[in-house]
């Protein structure tokens, strides 16, 4: 059963992210985007971390996406015809992404091999993260709250300088 | 149990299409789309990782990330309004002011 799910929402993933690159229109771009970030969800829960799997729906599908979304209904882009590279930058992109997933998949397969299924119950619910993320990870979470006010602060400076201009 | 090698395998997948993205399109929006794509997979990674070593600090790395990637959003999509208005597009080959 835990295979099935795997494949179908692996699937999911990919074709998914497939249209958010193939698609020339951004607003299916990046609603293919939010389906592609819950089939990675539903994997976070079969890795055991249903806490992250929810903090996916609600952060990345939720707000990034949303916020993605807002700015390209804002833009109206959904109307301008995006101009198609250059045919070499085409081939070359096309060629090079292939050849890294490629090369990344077989040594993949060929040395990150692990035959032994970790055994027991990975503890990572909510408490467990929130205890080692205030006493170990302290000063990296007082960084990451100043980190977020600077990046408001600067999007804020950002489009508002541009809306008066 | 899923193999961690095959969250692995799906993760290498999902960056080489977003790499793919990064590579062959010209909307600064969808470029920006495929930047996200690859942090995701690589938060899989991290979450496969963290399973296979029974190591909670993948699990903080992954919110850590989404923290970054919320701030990222925010500051990269203010750049591109701005763009779009002193430009009229988000074509980042106009975006060309500090091309060599």
């Amino acid at each position: 059963m835990q295979f099935v799910i795997f494949f179908f929402f692996a699937a999911v993933a990919v074709i998914f992210a497939l249209m958010v690159v193939l698609h020339r229109n951004p607003v299916v771009g990046a609603l293919s985007l939010v389906a592609s970030f819950f089939a990675l969800a539903v994997m976070y829960v079969l890795l055991d971390a249903p806490f992250l799997a929810a903090l996916q729906v609600i952060v990345y599908a939720g707000a990034i996406m949303v916020l993605f979304l807002f700015v390209i209904m804002l833009l109206n882009l959904q109307h301008q015809r995006e101009e198609r590279t250059r045919p070499v930058q085409q081939v070359l992109g096309w060629i090079t992404s292939a050849a890294f997933g490629i090369g990344l998949v077989y040594y993949l397969i060929k040395y990150a091999v692990y035959r032994t299924v970790p055994q027991g119950i990975f503890q990572s619910d909510a408490r467990t993260i929130g205890v080692r993320l205030f006493e170990a990870y302290v000063f990296p979470f007082e960084m990451v709250s100043i980190l977020l006010l600077a990046a408001i602060v600067g999007a804020l400076l950002l489009s508002g300088r541009a809306a008066r201009a | 149990m899923i193999p961690t090698n095959w969250f692995l395998i799906l993760s290498a997948v999902l960056f080489a299409i977003g790499v793919c993205g990064v590579l062959t399109r010209k909307n600064g929006i969808t470029i920006f789309m495929s930047i996200e794509l690859m942090v995701n997979a690589v938060n899989l990674t991290f979450l496969a990782y963290a399973r296979q070593f029974h190591q909670l600090h993948g699990l903080i790395f992954v919110f850590f990330v989404m923290a970054i990637a919320a701030a990222e959003a925010a500051v990269g999509l203010a750049i591109f309004i701005s763009l779009f208005h002193h430009r009229e597009t988000i074509d980042v080959d106009e975006a060309n002011l500090m091309h060599w």
